[in-house]
């Protein structure tokens, strides 16, 4: 039975958030620490900024999954107030839903990002190098694995973006096509406009020209991102060379008019000038938007678009939620082949079905031989298979009640290649 | 059978292939789906193979160059267009301009399929390999023309979704603005010289077999200001360095107005190209 005992950024505080995690971070033997844990027979344990979760395969419903939510509560040195309705716990099916739905980022605070499924991959690997993992967790990580992938690749869950400065990006790229030697120029300081600027310049923009009020506050930021530093009164010089622009600055007047960038539009040749203006109150002047070849974005047109997406997501996580429903019934599917009167059929079957291969085979040579002695080989050959299958048959069994038949079952499997 | 059977035959195949990519390019549209646009690009190219064994065999055939059939007119239009457009689509990675650009190669097939071939396109005393030069050279710079101003009433639309500043649907969908500009100019960049040549080849042909009154013929009238046209907007775009939005727009209005200006001088004028 696979059960998880976990929080996320739903269920508590980030201060209890950050409690469990500085406690269970300061043991290195967390996971031998888990497997401790009476019943607990395979251990996972995924920690990331937004949650902490525990998934086991435990031997008998009840205790041990009480334990794992008292182990993290008592690491973290929670008190009974603070641990009181953090805790979520599943159980089987829905055990195995909430950690698929985990790795395909349908439970994640911004709904489709890219992390998490790295995340659930190092959590994997850390339990897989301790020997924490067997049998079924590996399959229920490698299920979880591929509904992420589906829900990646068949939902547009992941394709608009979500954040200002993602979507910033992407008019970038509508407008320019590649963003390879593209000059980008940024006016005042602020944390948004220099994420923006730094993610123009990892999907291949050249070069960053820095403009601010404090010249040495430019100098500093330049050196940051390997740019140019400019003073504010070579704006205008810099607007020539710029491709993408974006201002943030605490001006209470326009920085850029309309006028200004009509009066270079004819020394920059007409070139596309993508205008990002973040700032509030704004620092580029309305009017520029009706310039040709000007395209202009305020941080309320960005918003917009960021809301939108999100909307979109939403609806696209309903598909995903169907993709999961699949991959949790196939999943599902296996736990109950694991069981071992399937494999006692199968193994039967695939032994009568080699028998009666063979003895077509021999069926030429055994032509001359009288129908009696034939008759007495057939025989012969069923009673050793028979005899051969009679011991793993019987531990197939006799282990069926327990539940550490499911190796032995997956043993049998691999050995025979009955999947 | 015949060269012409297989040449028939081979058209025939072109014309349903170049449906089904026209049909896949529209529902890649509708659905917003790049791949499906991308198995219609392979449909198209595949059409555009059979094409080219149509041409080959009529080439073969009746010697298309000092007598083309008004069949292989038409098929040769669908060759270039298909041409260029494949050509653009290697270089700039904009599948889009499919779905504008795959109805015209359908319609220009259709035509000619349905064309009989015997039917001599040119009049007895026209038929020179002048002529022929002149024909293809006509057709090709044409043809980069009416991409270039697809190229460019695509820009107005993406220009006008993102000034309107709604970043859903159609704007994924047509290519970056930077991309549709460049397409627009080197569509220029050749038609322009191409052209010219052609019109060179005609002018040279016709000073040579008619000598006076061809001058005055409204269909080439029409052909030189639609070439004045678009040597201007080169000489702007080369000289004075005009960009994105205003290339686009007289471009656009431009192939409007000659489409236009063709269709009502064939319907209304006698000309000496009468048979296109």
């Amino acid at each position: 039975m696979i059960v998880l005992s976990g929080l996320n950024h739903k269920t508590a505080p980030l201060a209890v958030r950050e409690k469990i995690f500085a406690g269970c971070q300061e043991r290195s033997d967390l996971l031998p620490m888990l497997m401790a844990i009476n019943g607990v027979e395979e251990v996972l344990y995924l920690s990331t900024c937004n949650r902490i979760e525990v998934i086991a395969s435990v031997a008998e419903d009840g205790k041990a999954l009480k334990d794992l939510s008292a182990f993290l509560a008592r690491n973290g040195r929670l008190t009974e107030a603070e641990s009181k309705g953090c805790f979520y716990e599943y159980r089987g099916e829905e055990a195995v839903r909430h950690i698929f739905r985990v790795a395909s980022s349908l439970d994640s605070m911004v709904m489709g990002e890219a992390q998490i499924l790295g995340q659930v991959k190092d959590a994997y690997r850390e339990a897989l190098e301790k020997y924490a993992t067997g049998v079924t967790l590996n399959r229920l990580m490698h299920c979880s694995f591929r509904a992420a992938k589906r829900v990646r690749s068949e939902t547009g869950i992941a394709v608009n973006p979500v954040s200002v400065s993602h979507a910033a990006v992407e008019l970038a790229k509508k407008i320019f096509g590649t963003l390879d030697g593209k000059k980008i120029l940024l006016i005042g300081a602020g944390e948004m406009a220099e994420l923006t600027g730094q993610q123009l310049i990892e999907k291949g923009a050249q070069s960053i020209i820095i403009v601010n009020r404090s010249f040495a506050q430019a100098e500093l930021l330049a050196e940051r991102f390997h740019g140019e530093a400019a003073p504010l009164d070579a704006l205008d010089k810099k607007l020539i060379e710029a491709d993408i622009v974006i201002s943030s600055t605490g001006s209470h007047d326009f920085i850029i008019t309309a006028d200004m960038i009509r009066k270079i539009h004819h020394q920059r040749k007409n070139r596309l000038l993508f205008l990002i203006d973040i700032a509030v109150p704004r620092d580029i002047e309305p009017a520029a938007s009706e310039l040709e070849n000007v395209y202009l974005y305020n941080i309320d047109n960005l918003q917009d678009i960021v809301d939108e997406n999100i909307n979109v997501r939403k609806k696209e996580a309903i598909k995903a939620e169907k993709i999961v429903d699949e991959e949790v019934a196939r999943f599902v599917n296996w736990q109950k082949e694991l069981e071992s009167v399937p494999t006692i059929v199968s193994l039967r079957n695939k032994a009568g079905e080699i028998v009666q291969a063979e003895m077509e085979k021999a069926s030429g040579w055994m032509h001359d031989l009288k129908k009696e002695d034939r008759e007495n080989i057939e025989i012969l050959v069923n009673s050793i298979v028979n005899k051969v299958l009679h011991a793993p048959v019987t531990v197939l069994k006799e282990e069926s009640a327990d539940i550490s038949s499911r190796d032995i079952v997956a043993a049998v499997r691999r050995l025979f290649r009955l999947d | 059978m015949n060269f012409n059977n297989i040449g028939m035959i081979s058209l025939h195949i072109a014309s349903v292939l170049s449906a089904l990519s026209t049909l896949g390019y529209l529902a890649s549209l509708l659905v917003k789906k790049v791949k499906l646009a991308k198995i219609s690009t392979w449909i198209l190219v595949t059409a555009f193979g059979f094409l080219t064994i149509n041409l080959l065999f009529a080439f073969i055939n009746s010697s298309v160059l000092i007598n083309p059939g008004s069949r292989d007119f038409l098929a040769l239009c669908a060759w270039s267009v298909c041409a260029v457009y494949l050509a653009l689509q290697l270089k700039t990675k904009t599948r889009v301009l499919g779905a504008f650009i795959s109805p015209f190669i359908l319609l220009f097939i259709i035509a000619a399929a349905g064309e009989t071939s015997d039917k001599s396109l040119l009049p007895q005393n026209l038929q020179s390999w002048l002529a022929g030069v002149h024909l293809f050279l006509t057709i090709f710079g044409e043809a980069l023309f009416v991409i270039a101003s697809c190229a460019g009433l695509m820009f107005i639309m993406q220009n006008r979704l993102l000034k309107s500043k709604k970043l859903s649907g159609m704007i994924r969908l047509l290519p970056s603005l930077n991309d549709l500009d460049r397409i627009n100019h080197l569509c220029l960049l050749w038609g322009f010289p191409i052209l010219s040549l052609g019109i060179i080849a005609g002018a040279i042909f016709a000073e040579l077999n008619w000598k006076t009154g061809w001058l005055t013929d409204p269909k080439i009238l029409w052909t030189v200001a639609g070439w004045i046209i678009y040597g201007f907007l080169l000489h702007q775009r080369l000289a004075i360095g005009w960009k994105g939005y205003r290339m686009a727009l007289i471009s656009g209005i431009t192939f409007i107005l000659l489409l236009l200006s063709y269709g009502s001088v064939r319907i209304c004028f006698s000309t000496l190209h009468n048979f296109i």
